[in-house]
């Protein structure tokens, strides 16, 4: 009030409501220099899970094919059309099935919300596989990154058994008895097989009690544990030193050309990373800043998912088979195509195929960080160094592409040998 | 002041032990609630079916059939004046087998079984059980799921 301009205070406040509004929100002007552009990253709670800057070979779309990210951003497709469909959705046997008629037949937009949770569920089963493959074949595990890809196969588990829980919901033919064989094959789990497959299914078989255990399983339990460990993967990442890239011949390191700004405070060191890697000014030479680099990049990958999910919604339905008749299993009675590998192996032996060999599997996996403890080969594709892990790796996943291929298109009623020709 | 003398002479002592016991308590309180809530999620009661129901008369079932009644998972063999219920849930992963010329079929992975209930193919490991089968005062047969008999054991009618 005591300034020289004549205006009252509230006109001019008034005025000025509209730039004070949004730069209280956004504390930082589009950046125009690189100060700015540090800050828009670590001022932002949106965007301060960025570095300020990143390594250029984080940014080569050929080196993680945006796997991670695609498998980000399906499940948050997933986490919003599955929060809608709960609007209609209810956990009942005598319900269930009706209320999936009627996502098709009365909701608004009904069948579209379905078929982009269901279309996204499946790939991202299928982006986090490869996502894995991705980090194995480029030895992305290695030190310090061990214990992400521990994270990382929680995070594959947890994504299984989000599809396995969510395949029971519909209440139709596929779901009951793809869960009854699913649940019968825990519990040939040794000690406490039976145990676990009676606290899942809260009864002797699969019923009420078990839509409602797999309802909050999948709509509140296994959704806030990936949300937690993904928080703590992403997290790790940071901590890690970004992302791995191939080492760099002694003499070539650069000598640290210390940026001219670094005597300003404001300059926010927090930004940068304490890793073992992006220190600042060791690698300034080689390093953009993620604004806008970075988050070009994951715009583009995320309008690139999700058209790709919109694009398949509209052009395929979610299957839904006859309700439930707890009298006749289809025949075959085949579970989700990921569990098919699985179902051609329990065909063998029950144990062996059910408990045995993915027990053995997964502990495997877990171990990988601590089993192959060399350090060479990190941040390439196919390194020679990893030529030996890279084998075995190859043939436990081409195998297990062969037994989902057997069981999707070589079984015929009975589990019976046929010809898909 | 005498508080910074006391921290002074023994301050790791006590502290030892307020560290002591609350990890105590907080490593006994994850277990109990833990194991709470384990015991909280097993169900003590069920909403399913009965072990033991009635049938109907034994004049249902006629000589030299195989009735399969799929909502029991039973299969009803009834052979001259003898009686017999055979489990119809495969014993491989509890799909319901259906009856085939030789015996019994799954559907979900193959197994087969002979009219008998023993295993002659696929990957069921045992055979199917036979329930214990009893003519109630009301005249009605009763089956009970809870009670295997051993097989071949049949009931006079
Ligand atoms: C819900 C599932 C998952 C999500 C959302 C996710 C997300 C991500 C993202 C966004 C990245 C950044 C790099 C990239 O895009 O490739 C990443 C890196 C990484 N992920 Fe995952 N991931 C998941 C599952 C897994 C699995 C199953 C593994 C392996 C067992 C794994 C191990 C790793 C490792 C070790 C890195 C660091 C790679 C490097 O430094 O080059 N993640 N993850
Ligand atoms: S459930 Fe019958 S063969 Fe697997």
């Amino acid at each position: 009030m005591s300034t020289a301009t004549k205006e009252p205070g509230v006109i001019r406040a008034l005025r000025d409501l509209p730039s004070n509004l949004w730069s209280s929100i956004f504390r930082n002007p589009l950046p125009s220099n690189d100060l700015e552009r540090s800050s828009t990253s670590f001022t932002n709670f949106f965007l301060h899970i960025h570095p300020v800057k990143v390594h250029k070979n984080t940014l080569r779309p050929i080196y993680t094919l945006g796997l991670g990210l695609i498998s980000l951003f399906l499940f948050l497709i997933l986490i919003v059309t599955g929060v809608l469909l709960m609007f209609y959705y209810v956990p009942s046997t005598t319900q269930a099935y009706d209320r999936m008629l009627d996502l098709r037949g009365t909701v608004a937009f009904g069948i579209f919300l379905r078929n982009m949770h269901r279309w996204s569920a499946h790939g991202m089963v299928a982006v986090v596989f490869l996502h894995l493959c991705r980090v194995f074949f480029t030895g992305a595990y290695k030190k310090p990154r061990e214990f992400n890809w521990v994270i990382g196969v929680v995070l594959l588990l947890l994504t299984l058994f989000m599809s396995f829980t969510g395949y029971l919901l519909p209440w139709d033919q596929l779901a009951f008895w793809a869960i009854t064989v699913g649940t019968s094959i825990a519990a040939y789990a040794p000690l406490i097989g039976k145990e676990i497959q009676f606290v899942l299914l809260g009864d002797a078989t699969v019923g009420q009690e078990a839509l409602l255990r797999f309802y909050v399983l999948h709509v509140a339990v296994l959704p806030s544990l990936l949300v937690l460990m993904i928080a703590i993967h992403f997290w790790r990442i940071r901590k890690d030193g970004g992302l791995s890239r191939p080492e760099r011949p002694a003499a070539e390191v650069v000598k640290v050309r210390v940026e001219a700004a670094a005597t300003k405070r404001t300059f926010g060191l927090q930004g940068f990373v304490r890793g073992p890697f992006t220190k600042v000014g060791n690698v300034p030479d080689e390093s953009v800043f993620s604004w806008p680099n970075l988050l070009l990049a994951e715009l583009f990958v995320f309008v690139l998912t999700l058209s790709v999910i919109l694009v398949l919604s509209l052009l395929f339905n979610a299957p839904l088979e006859e309700p439930v008749n707890v009298m006749h299993p289809p025949n075959p009675a085949k579970a989700p195509w990921y569990f098919l590998g699985l179902q051609e192996m329990v065909s063998y032996s029950a144990f062996w195929g059910g408990v045995g060999v993915p027990g053995i599997m997964v502990g495997l996996l877990i171990l990988v960080p601590y089993l192959d403890r060399t350090a060479h080969g990190v941040g390439r594709w196919f390194a020679r160094e990893r030529l030996l892990a890279n084998t075995i790796f190859l043939t436990m996943v081409v195998l297990n592409v062969i037994f989902i291929i057997i069981g999707t298109f070589f079984r015929g009623p009975n589990w019976d040998f046929v010809s898909p020709f | 002041m005498p508080v910074t003398q006391k921290q002074v002479e023994e301050p790791v002592g006590r502290r030892r032990i307020l560290l002591w016991l609350s990890s105590v308590g907080l490593f006994g309180s994850a277990v109990l609630s833990a194991v709470s809530n384990l015991v909280f999620i097993k169900p003590r009661a069920t909403y399913g079916q009965p072990t033991r129901f009635s049938i109907g008369k034994p004049d249902d079932f006629p000589s030299g059939t195989r009735i399969s009644l799929d909502v029991k998972r039973v299969c009803v063999v009834r052979d001259g004046n003898k009686l017999a219920a055979i489990s119809t849930t495969c014993t491989h992963l509890g799909c319901i087998v259906g009856i085939s010329d030789t015996g019994f079929a799954c559907p979900c992975h193959g197994s087969r079984y002979d009219q008998d209930g023993n295993v002659t193919g696929g990957p069921a490991p045992k055979p199917l059980p036979w329930y214990k089968v009893s003519l109630a005062p009301n005249g009605e047969v009763e089956v009970d799921k809870g009670i295997q008999v051993p097989p071949g054991t049949y009931l006079n009618v």
